[in-house]
C-alpha cells in the first residue's frame, strides 16, 4: 500500500522542502502548496528495509506514519522532524510495540497492548505527560480499541485526556473536532456534542450540547462511520449513502456555497480587469445557497457510487468511493483538494490523478489543511 | 499610475513606522499560540528585515498566519474568543502589508494593503501601539494623491442622481411628539429627563459640530476621507429577516451600490452599529461627545459611539438597549417611534435568547392578528431632523426608519 499526500506542506510534513535559502518565488509557492498527490517516501527501518506504511495521521504542521509490521514504529515528519540523520525527513518517535496512534497539534498519543501515552510535542521530554493503563485485551472484552475511543471513554486532544463515555451508549466509533464530537454506536445512531454554532451537531440549530445527543434525523439508518472537520460533520450509512452537516463556508458540505462563488468570481474579476471591484451578484436565478445545513443532508458524490470511506480537514471533505476513486471538496487554497490547483469546490470531484495513474483508492486521512491517500494497484484491486 | 519610484518612497514611509530591526520587533505571546506558527511568525520577521526572500514567499507566510488565526477567531463565540488570536490575526495583517507594498509597481496593491489594514482593525486586536491605524494613514496619503484628479468630475452627477428620493415625511400628531427643549442645563436635563427616564429631543447642542459647519458631511466628503477603507455593511430590509446578512464592502462600494444604486441592486444597505470613528480618525475629529454623557458614571473611553449611515428605507425594527443614548441626527432625516418598558407586555419580545430585546411587531405595519395587544401600547413618535439629538433612556423600546439618505451618530453611555 503506498501513500499520497497534497495539500499543505510549510512544514515538510508531504514531502522535505529544499534546503536553498534563495528560493525563485515559484519555488516556494510549489514547496508551501502541494496540488498534485505526491508519495509519501516510506521510513527506512533497522535492517534498512523501507517499513510499510500502514496508516497515517496528520495534524496542521506534521504527519504521523504508522509503520505496525513487525518493527512497529511511529514516524513524525513535519515541524520539528530531525532533518540531519533521517534522510526522508522524519523523526523516529519511542514506540516500539505502539498497536495505534493519533495526532493532535500538540500532543501525540500512542496506543500499546498495555497502555496509552500521550507526549508534549512541544517539549522534548524523556517520558510522556500523560498516560494510562490499560487491561489487557481479550477476545471476549469486546471490539479493539478503536482510537480515540478506549475503554469506558475517549482521548480527547486537550487536557483532561480521559473522557468517559456511558455505557448505554455502546461507542462503536468517536470523531472529535475541534469543538465537537460525533459518535457512532454499535446500533448504528450517531450522536453529537460540543459546539453548535454552526449547525455541526446536527439538531436543527445553533445551540450547544453538553451531554451526547441523538441525531434524530437519522433515526432508523444505520450508519457505518463517522468524520468531522473543524465545523462540520460527514456520516457513511451502511448503504454507501454520505450524510453531510455543518458550516458551508467554503463548500466543505459540497452545498451550494454563496460566500465561495463570490470570492471566485472575485478572483477571476480581479484577474481580468487588473483591479479588485466589486461584481454584481450574477447569481443564477433559482439556486439556492447553503452557508448553514443544520440538519444531516444527504449529499450526491457522483452518480450510483458508495462511498467507502471519508475524512475531513478544517474546512474540506475527502471520501473514497467502492470503486476506488477519491472525491474531494471544499477549502482547496493549499492544494488539499488535490486538482492541481489552488481553488475551492462547493462540488464533489474526482481526483484525477489516481485514475491517470490507474492507481485504487482504499482509504483516505485528512491533516488539517492537506489529505493523504493510500493507494493499491488497479490490477491487485480487480485480482 | 504608480511608478516604481513613488512605491520605493511609500515603502521607506512605512519602513519608518516599523521598528528599526529584528531584535526591536516583539513577538511575545502566551502559551495559547503553537510553536509551530511562532515559527512561521519569526520566518515573518526575518523576512521583514532581510533581503533574501521573495515577496511570494513573504505573502504566502503572512497568508499562512492570517488563514489559521481565522480559523481561531472563527471557533466558539467572538466573545469568548482568546485576544491573542486577535492580536496574531492583525500581525498576520501587518506582514501581509509589508509585502504588498515592497515591491512591485502595482497600483492594486496599495488598494488591497488598505484592506488589509481595515480586516487587521475590524478583526485583530491592536499591536505595536495600533500600528495598523498609522499604516493605514499612510497609504490613505497615498490614495489620495493619486485620485485627486477624478474627485471635481463626480460631485456634479451625485447630487443630481440623490434629488430622486424625497418621500413625504410622516406627519406627527402633537400629542404623539417627543417633546423638544433647546440647550438645557445640565441640572435640568438630569431632573426632567434622565433621572426620570423620558425621552427628549436636545436643540442646538451640536451645531458646533465641525460635521455640520466646516467639514459638513457629505456624500462626497465622506468619500475622500474614507472612500478607500473597508467596512461591515448589513444587507436586507431588517436584522430580523432570513435573508439578512452582513458584508464588508468599501466606502466608496457602499456608495455606489446602496445609496446610489449604480448597478440597480433592489435590496438595502446599511452601514449600521459600526465603530467608525475608531477606525477613521478624521471622522471622530468631526463629532464631539455630548456634555451630558458626564451625567453618567462610567469613564469616557468607555461610551461606544456608532455611525449609522445608508439610504432612505433603512430600518431597524422595534428594540432596547441595555444603555442610555444620545442619537445624534446630522445628515438627512428619520422616522423614530419610541415604546415605554412599562407597556413591554404589549409588544411581544421574541423569545429566544438572541433576539429577546428585540418586538415580534413590525411597528408601522402590525399583523394585528397575531398581535392584538400592540395597538394598545401608547407610543411618542418624531422626526429627527440635522441638528436633533434624541435622548433614548435605557431600555426604551425605540423604531427607527431613515425618510431619505442618512448618516447618524450614536452615544451609548450608562
Amino acid at each position: 500500500m503506498r501513500w499520497f499526500g497534497f495539500g499543505f506542506n510549510a512544514f515538510g510534513q508531504i514531502r522535505v522542502r529544499g534546503r536553498a535559502t534563495s528560493a525563485a518565488s515559484g519555488d516556494v509557492a510549489a514547496e508551501v502548496k502541494v496540488i498534485g498527490p505526491t508519495e509519501v517516501t516510506g521510513h527506512e527501518g533497522r535492517s534498512g528495509r523501507r517499513l510499510k506504511t500502514c496508516r497515517i495521521k496528520a495534524s496542521w504542521s506534521r504527519r504521523a506514519s504508522l509503520h505496525l509490521n513487525g518493527d512497529s514504529c511511529v514516524c513524525l515528519a513535519g515541524f520539528g522532524a530531525a532533518t540531519s540523520d533521517e534522510s526522508c525527513g522524519v523523526s523516529v518517535v519511542v514506540s516500539r510495540g505502539c498497536t495505534d496512534a493519533s495526532i493532535g497539534e500538540l500532543h501525540l498519543t500512542l496506543v500499546f497492548p498495555d497502555r496509552i501515552e500521550s507526549w508534549d510535542l512541544q517539549k522534548k521530554e524523556e517520558t510522556p505527560s500523560w498516560s494510562m493503563e490499560l487491561e489487557p485485551q481479550s477476545e471476549s472484552s469486546g471490539p479493539p480499541l478503536n482510537l480515540p475511543l478506549v475503554t469506558g471513554g475517549y482521548i480527547a486532544t486537550k487536557p483532561p485526556f480521559y473522557r468517559s463515555l456511558s455505557p448505554h451508549l455502546k461507542a462503536k466509533s468517536l470523531a472529535l473536532g475541534a469543538e465537537h464530537a460525533i459518535l457512532l454506536c454499535a446500533t448504528g445512531a450517531v450522536y453529537t456534542w460540543g459546539l453548535g454554532s454552526h449547525g455541526q451537531l446536527g439538531h436543527g440549530g445553533l445551540t450547544s450540547e453538553e451531554e451526547p445527543r441523538a441525531v434524530e434525523a437519522l433515526w432508523g439508518m444505520t450508519m457505518s462511520s463517522v468524520a468531522t472537520g473543524g465545523w462540520h460533520s460527514v456520516c457513511i450509512s451502511d448503504g454507501g449513502d454520505l450524510y453531510v452537516w455543518g458550516w458551508n463556508e467554503s463548500g466543505q458540505l459540497g452545498l451550494p456555497s454563496r460566500g465561495l462563488r463570490k470570492a471566485l468570481q472575485q478572483q477571476s474579476s480581479q484577474q481580468a480587469a487588473g483591479a479588485a471591484c466589486q461584481v454584481a451578484d450574477s447569481s443564477p436565478g433559482e439556486e439556492v445557497f447553503i452557508s448553514i445545513q443544520a440538519f444531516p443532508a444527504l449529499l450526491d458524490v457522483a452518480p450510483s457510487c458508495e462511498i467507502r470511506t471519508v475524512s475531513c480537514g478544517s474546512r474540506h471533505t475527502a471520501a473514497v468511493t467502492t470503486t476506488g476513486d477519491l472525491y474531494t471538496w471544499g477549502w482547496g487554497e493549499y492544494g488539499q483538494l488535490g486538482h492541481q490547483k489552488l481553488i475551492s469546490s462547493d462540488e464533489p470531484k474526482c481526483v484525477e490523478f489516481f485514475r491517470e495513474q490507474q492507481l485504487h483508492v482504499v482509504d483516505v486521512t485528512c491533516g488539517t489543511w492537506n489529505t493523504f491517500a493510500a493507494v493499491i494497484a488497479e490490477e491487485v484491486a480487480s485480482s | 499610475m504608480k511608478t516604481c519610484s513613488s512605491m520605493a518612497t511609500l515603502w521607506s514611509k512605512i519602513s519608518a513606522v516599523l521598528p528599526p530591526g529584528e531584535e526591536q520587533f516583539p513577538l511575545q505571546f502566551s502559551d495559547t499560540v503553537e510553536s509551530s506558527l511562532v515559527d512561521v511568525l519569526k520566518r515573518s520577521r526575518r523576512q521583514l528585515y532581510g533581503d533574501a526572500a521573495s515577496s511570494s514567499s513573504r505573502a504566502i507566510d503572512a497568508q499562512i498566519i492570517l488563514d489559521f488565526s481565522w480559523e481561531k477567531l472563527n471557533t466558539g463565540t467572538w466573545r469568548h474568543v482568546d485576544k491573542e488570536w486577535r492580536r496574531l490575526y492583525a500581525y498576520g495583517c501587518l506582514f501581509k502589508v509589508a509585502a504588498l507594498c515592497r515591491e512591485g509597481p502595482s497600483a492594486d496593491n496599495v488598494p488591497q494593503a488598505v484592506r488589509t489594514c481595515d480586516m487587521g482593525l475590524l478583526m485583530g486586536a491592536a499591536i505595536m501601539d495600533n500600528i495598523l491605524q498609522v499604516i493605514v494613514g499612510i497609504l490613505q496619503g497615498e490614495v489620495r494623491k493619486s485620485s485627486k484628479e477624478e474627485d471635481d468630475k463626480t460631485e456634479q452627477v451625485e447630487v443630481k442622481r440623490l434629488k430622486i428620493e424625497c418621500p413625504r415625511a410622516p406627519v406627527i400628531r402633537g400629542e404623539l411628539a417627543v417633546p423638544r427643549v433647546k440647550c438645557p442645563s445640565l441640572e435640568s436635563f438630569n431632573t426632567n429627563h434622565l433621572l426620570p427616564l423620558k425621552p427628549v429631543i436636545l436643540e442646538g447642542i451640536i451645531d458646533h459640530w465641525p460635521a455640520l459647519n466646516g467639514h459638513r458631511w457629505s456624500i462626497e466628503y465622506l468619500r475622500s476621507v474614507a472612500g478607500c477603507r473597508t467596512v461591515p455593511v448589513e444587507v436586507g430590509s431588517r436584522y430580523t429577516d432570513e435573508e439578512w446578512s452582513q458584508t464588508l464592502l468599501t466606502v466608496d462600494e457602499f456608495i455606489d451600490r446602496y445609496i446610489l444604486n449604480e448597478d440597480g441592486v433592489t435590496g438595502l444597505g446599511y452601514l449600521a452599529q459600526h465603530q467608525l470613528f475608531d477606525q477613521i480618525p478624521e471622522l471622530k475629529e468631526d463629532i464631539r461627545l455630548p456634555d451630558y454623557c458626564c451625567l453618567g458614571e462610567e469613564d469616557e473611553d468607555d461610551i461606544t459611539v456608532n455611525a449609522w449611515f445608508g439610504p432612505g428605507g433603512t430600518v431597524s425594527p422595534l428594540h432596547h438597549d441595555p444603555q442610555q443614548n444620545f442619537l445624534a441626527q446630522v445628515v438627512g432625516s428619520k422616522y423614530i417611534r419610541l415604546y415605554s418598558p412599562e407597556d413591554t407586555d404589549k409588544l411581544y419580545p421574541h423569545q429566544s435568547q438572541l433576539l429577546h430585546n428585540t418586538s415580534q411587531v413590525e411597528a408601522e405595519n402590525p399583523d394585528t392578528e397575531r398581535f392584538p395587544d400592540f395597538a394598545a401600547a401608547p407610543y411618542l413618535e418624531c422626526v429627527l431632523r440635522p441638528g436633533d439629538v434624541l435622548f433614548i433612556p435605557v431600555r426604551h423600546w425605540h423604531y427607527v426608519r431613515s425618510l431619505e439618505l442618512s448618516f447618524s451618530v450614536s452615544f451609548w453611555w450608562s
